[in-house]
Formats: structure tokens, C-alpha cells, sequence
């Protein structure tokens, strides 16, 4: 199959991309948020400013779906990069919700997940295959294996000597050097876009609600910018 | 649990998901309300330098273990639409949650659909299922957290 070429708008370009790293300076950041600074519209992001952690009715993500033009050739992204396993491709079957429209789905799973990511291919009645916004969802997230920092790091380190090249990361989502970009949650992260510019992030070590009190105590996010 | 030792590190789960949506403070209500998501972290373009470089804000919502689960986040340049993504699922946390979330939805107004929304996915004879739309049109599916 032939996939049309499209990159969806919110996709950074490469030279971008290149300069991306400087978000771990808190100097190029502090650059960045002059304006604010100097307008006094500055404010924290830091959780325990805001944070009030309670059970939600929500266990977890059980599934994702996003819509892909190549079902093999996405399978072989996922597999060669995430580790994700295939688990079945299906048959055509009808679109859940647009008559007329089919679809053609690819089920993946991951180490501790069954059947967690669906590849679907969409035709419309005609039997072309459609072409994904990129404009549904801004990225999504899978843990990696051990969950620790390192781990993060190593699945970066493999990527990357695979040929596989970030758009962003290897990155904490935190303020402390060398490898915060002064954003919220601690994880450790790298992302890369899927063939269809799909924006996928491979993490590790979030903060949880029981370590982020022992990391950061009551200093208050103002003060980690 | 470490990484297994002499094999190459793979994905373990699905840990979270950044969903673009129109107005902010409308899905916010909606998930809060729906769900019990707890609000933990703003990522605005006055809070956060790539915030700031990719005109977008990012709102973050903890299930109330880890920092963050679901993310809405608004572009202030680009228009979101539902060309990339089908369905995402959650997993309510016991029975009583899935009969909440469902007198919810519908003391909300919110049209319910029975069963999981793409034919071909697995069930079982003992999960419930069902599916709703958010604000953005975005499909949600809400399936029953198996417990052996």
C-alpha cells in the first residue's frame, strides 16, 4: 500500500527539533518566559500548587485507537521501537459510528497490557483509506519496562542506536539538572513520531502521589521554575 | 519490578494520554464531574517555556496514583478535529464506579451507547461496557475493571 505524504501542522520541524534541548536550560526557559516575568502574568505550573489527589472512579487506560494508513507498516514501528507484540488483525468490519464507512483493525500489546493500542485503518464508502489529522490528540504515553529513570534512558539509548530519532528527549518533566525542562511530573521521557506523525512518548518514573511529598516536601513550585 | 536483565527495554502499559479539546474549561468540568479526575498541574504559555513555544496549554488530571493520566490540552493556533483518533478506554475502578460514572452520564444528558464500541475487541460475559461522547466529540468507552 502507498500512504500519502501529509504532516500535520502540529508536528516540529527538524530544525526545531534540533534546538529543542535548550528547554533543559533554565536559562534558555528563563529567556523564553520574559514576558510574563516582566508583565507579571507569571505563575507557577508546579503541582503542589494546585494538587489535591483523591481516588478518581478511573483505574486506568484500558485502550487507545488511532487511525494509521498502513496497518503493517505501523505494526512494524510499534514492534521495532516500543516492543509492542502483535496480538490479531481483524477483517474489515463496519465503522462504529459512520455508515457506510469500514474499518480494519490491528490489535497491540504491550509487555503488561494486552491489547492496548488498535491500529485502524479507515476507508470511506469509496475504499480509500483516509489520512490521520495528527489533531486529535497531542501525544500518548507508554511506561517502559523497570519504570525507573535508567530505564527510560536505556530504552532511549537503544532507540537511538536503532535508528529511531526522538523529536523531543531524553527529558524530565521536572526543574533539576542536567535533564529537567522545568516541566510537571517527574516522568522521564523521550517522544517519537509514529509514520503517520502520531506523537509517541516512552516514559518512565512518574511521580506518583506517594513519592511527590518525599521528593519536594513543602517547598512550593514558584521556587523549582 | 526491573527491566528484564540482557533483553532490550519494551513498552509495559499504556500510561497516559494528551487529548486536544476546544475549550478548556468545559472538558474540564465534564471530566471532573464525570470521573472524579483530579486536577494536578497547569501547563500555560505564562507558566512553562515549551508551553509557550508550541501556543498550547496543557491541563493535567491525575486517576490518584500517578501525576498524571489524562492531559486536555488546547492549541491557541490550530483547530482540533477527531481525524486521528477512534476511541480511547477507562477503566473504572470497581463495579460501584461503573454504575456512578453511568447514573452520572446520564443525569448529565449525556446519549449512552451499550457495549464496547469497536466490534472486533474482546469481551468477556462478565464485562460491562459502554460509550459516550465528550464535549469535543471525542469517543470514550467505559469498560468494568476485572478483578479475578
Amino acid at each position: 500500500m502507498t500512504a500519502a505524504f501529509y504532516v500535520p501542522p502540529n508536528v516540529l520541524p527538524p530544525l526545531l527539533q534540533k534546538f529543542a534541548p535548550l528547554l533543559k536550560r533554565k536559562w534558555f526557559r528563563e529567556v523564553v518566559l520574559m514576558p510574563p516575568t516582566i508583565s507579571r502574568r507569571r505563575f507557577s505550573n508546579k503541582t503542589e500548587d494546585y494538587g489535591v489527589f483523591e481516588p478518581s472512579q478511573i483505574a486506568s487506560i484500558g485502550q487507545l485507537s488511532i487511525y494509521v494508513q498502513d496497518i503493517e507498516r505501523s505494526r512494524r514501528w510499534y514492534e521495532n521501537l516500543g516492543g509492542l507484540h502483535h496480538s490479531r488483525t481483524c477483517e474489515p468490519e463496519p465503522h462504529p459510528f459512520k455508515p457506510g464507512w469500514s474499518i480494519r483493525c490491528c490489535y497491540m500489546s504491550a509487555a503488561d497490557h494486552d491489547e492496548c493500542l488498535v491500529l485502524v485503518e479507515e476507508r470511506d464508502p469509496d475504499g480509500k483509506v483516509t489520512v490521520p489529522s495528527g489533531l486529535s490528540f497531542f501525544h500518548t504515553a507508554f511506561e517502559v519496562e523497570g519504570n525507573r529513570l535508567e530505564d527510560s534512558l536505556a530504552f532511549a539509548a537503544r532507540a537511538k542506536a536503532a535508528g529511531f530519532r526522538p523529536n523531543y528527549g531524553p527529558v524530565r518533566h521536572n526543574g533539576e539538572p542536567p535533564l529537567g525542562d522545568g516541566e510537571t511530573g517527574g516522568n522521564v521521557a523521550s517522544y517519537y513520531y509514529d509514520p503517520d506523525y502520531n506523537n509517541v512518548e516512552f516514559c518512565a518514573a512518574m511521580d506518583t502521589i506517594e513519592n511527590y511529598r518525599a521528593r519536594y516536601g513543602d517547598t512550593k513550585g514558584s521556587a523549582r521554575a | 519490578m526491573n527491566a528484564p536483565v540482557g533483553k532490550p527495554i519494551a513498552a509495559a502499559k499504556l500510561q497516559h494520554h494528551v487529548i486536544y479539546v476546544s475549550d478548556l474549561k468545559r472538558s474540564k468540568d465534564f471530566y471532573m464531574k464525570l470521573f472524579d479526575l483530579q486536577f494536578s498541574a497547569l501547563n500555560h504559555p505564562d507558566s512553562s517555556a515549551a508551553m509557550r513555544l508550541s501556543n498550547q496549554e496543557m491541563h493535567f488530571f491525575s486517576f490518584g496514583f500517578y501525576h498524571h493520566d489524562l492531559c486536555l490540552v488546547k492549541h491557541h493556533k490550530l483547530k482540533m478535529d477527531n481525524n486521528s483518533m477512534l476511541h480511547f478506554t477507562l477503566v473504572a475502578r470497581d463495579r460501584d464506579a461503573f454504575d456512578g460514572i453511568r447514573t452520572r452520564a446520564a443525569a448529565m444528558g449525556i446519549p449512552l451507547r451499550d457495549g464496547r464500541l469497536i466490534a472486533s475487541a474482546k469481551t468477556s460475559p462478565r464485562q460491562r461496557a459502554f460509550c459516550l461522547q465528550d464535549p469535543d466529540r471525542h469517543w470514550i468507552e467505559i469498560i468494568e475493571e476485572q478483578h479475578p
